[in-house]
């Protein structure tokens, strides 16, 4: 008598702890404050809310996909589950007495370590002591910092390329740091301040890309987009003519014709062409992120404020406004 | 030595000259400057002052939705709690600006 209900007991259990991303499609996961959520990319609803303590920051992805690492509060690395949408461990980058701030962040090739562009400070006797920018090679499980290579001040961003064994740290100049020997070492420096290039590399889709971190610059004569290829660690550079369109994060359009760019309004670039398309003004407000689905055909632009909105990539007309339990800093995209 | 254009007129004014003394102009100390971390690579561009003369209109005005983007990192210092050093918890008091700013409790 009891097994009938047993059965449907373990059926319902099964059904709720079903991995979503056994449903092939697009998640976009809007990285907000105290939570992510989690937006179906078929039917464009929030289908989840993950808790997280803190301000989100950065995010990358596994390399089987399964899991996202997300930093908070520039010290926190949280790992989510992305089959059960529920944070599974969280290290804290202070400890030894130091406080450790995160300003870029990439896995190691691994899978078990990670690297971040940390400062740091700590008191000592009533003074404060500030540290040396470093990169530094961390354990995901512990946090434990096993190896750094200090660097010029004001990296603020990472980029893992062939496959960990090189890093590029992004701050005035790009910087390769080879991570293959016993140390790290920084091996050469890409000149970006002498050429007049002024980046805010916060946002960069690599993973969402493909494989393809996309950056956009800004020299007193135009915009440019700085793509790094992970596979190769091929920088490409791309002069874009006409009027600069000002915006925050650019993500690459599937077929990698078109890109996107959004600040106030969300404009279309035209990769071949080098030039700008389409734009439209952003209602709701300035927008940090965007992204695109992977079939082309909508775009999704969020984060500042605490609404999505999901427009037809080919008008540019809004289909839909989600509105956010929180403001945000990014719109990240995983495709199951 | 050139003749001053302008004179200590009291005490305080003399210390500062006693202090200034044999300091010569000092191009470098440009050069020493850090960039705030978190900001843009060379500088901050102000962009967001945004001059379009329609909704929506100057982001960086209080209510701006990218109120958020200055906890901690950069760019309007003026406007926001400090997230890194004395206001770690400011998102879990206020993760929506429009919503929440009545929580704001900061001097």
């Amino acid at each position: 008598m009891r097994l009938p209900f047993l059965f449907c007991a373990l059926a319902a259990l099964a059904v709720a702890v079903a991995p979503t991303s056994s449903q092939a499609g697009d998640r976009f996961y809007y990285l907000g404050y105290g939570i992510i959520q989690v937006i179906d990319g078929d039917t464009d609803a929030i289908v989840a809310d993950i808790p997280i303590k803190g301000a989100t920051r950065e995010a990358d992805l596994s390399a089987d996909r399964k899991f996202l690492y997300v930093s908070t509060n520039r010290h926190l690395v949280h790992k989510i589950d992305l089959a059960t949408n529920r944070i599974v461990s969280t290290i804290d980058l202070f400890g030894d007495g130091w406080d450790r701030f995160m300003f870029g962040f990439a896995l190691a090739g691994d899978g078990k370590t990670a690297y971040g562009a940390l400062m740091s400070r700590r008191a000592e006797k009533g003074e404060a002591v500030v540290g040396k920018p470093v990169v530094a090679q961390f354990d995901l499980d512990t946090g434990k910092i096993l190896r750094s290579v200090e660097m010029p001040w004001g990296v603020a961003h990472l980029v893992r390329v062939l496959e960990g064994r090189t890093i590029y740290a992004i701050g005035q100049d790009l910087y390769k740091i080879d991570t293959t020997g016993p140390d790290l070492k920084v091996t050469e420096t890409v000149p970006m301040f002498d050429k007049g290039m002024n980046l805010l590399p916060f946002w960069d889709y690599s993973f969402d890309n493909g494989g393809v971190a996309s950056m956009n610059y800004y020299t007193p004569k135009f915009m440019g987009l700085l793509l790094v290829d992970q596979r190769t660690g091929a920088i490409d550079d791309i002069e874009l003519k006409g009027e600069p369109a000002m915006a925050y994060s650019v993500v690459l359009a599937p077929d990698r014709k078109k890109a996107y760019a959004v600040m106030d309004d969300l404009v279309v670039i035209d990769l071949e062409k080098k030039t700008y398309g389409a734009s439209a003004l952003v209602a709701e407000g300035t927008s940090y992120g965007v992204n695109v689905s992977s079939d082309g055909r909508k775009v999704y632009v969020g984060a500042g404020g605490s609404t999505v909105t999901i427009y037809d990539a080919q008008t540019l007309k809004p289909i839909k406004v989600l509105q956010m339990a929180s403001d945000g800093m990014d719109l990240r995209r995983v495709r199951f | 030595m050139k003749k001053k254009l302008i004179a200590a007129l009291n005490r305080k004014a003399e210390a500062i000259e006693r202090l200034a003394e044999g300091e010569g102009r000092t191009a470098e100390t440009l050069g020493q400057l850090r960039m705030p971390q978190g900001c843009t690579t060379i500088f901050d561009t102000g962009w967001e002052t945004n001059p379009r003369p329609t909704y929506p209109v100057g982001n960086c005005q209080a209510s701006a939705r990218d109120f958020h983007g200055c906890a901690g990192d950069c760019w309007w210092p003026a406007q926001m709690p400090d997230g890194l050093t004395n206001h770690p918890e400011f998102d879990v008091q206020c993760p929506n600006i429009a919503r929440d700013w009545r929580n704001l409790k900061y001097d």
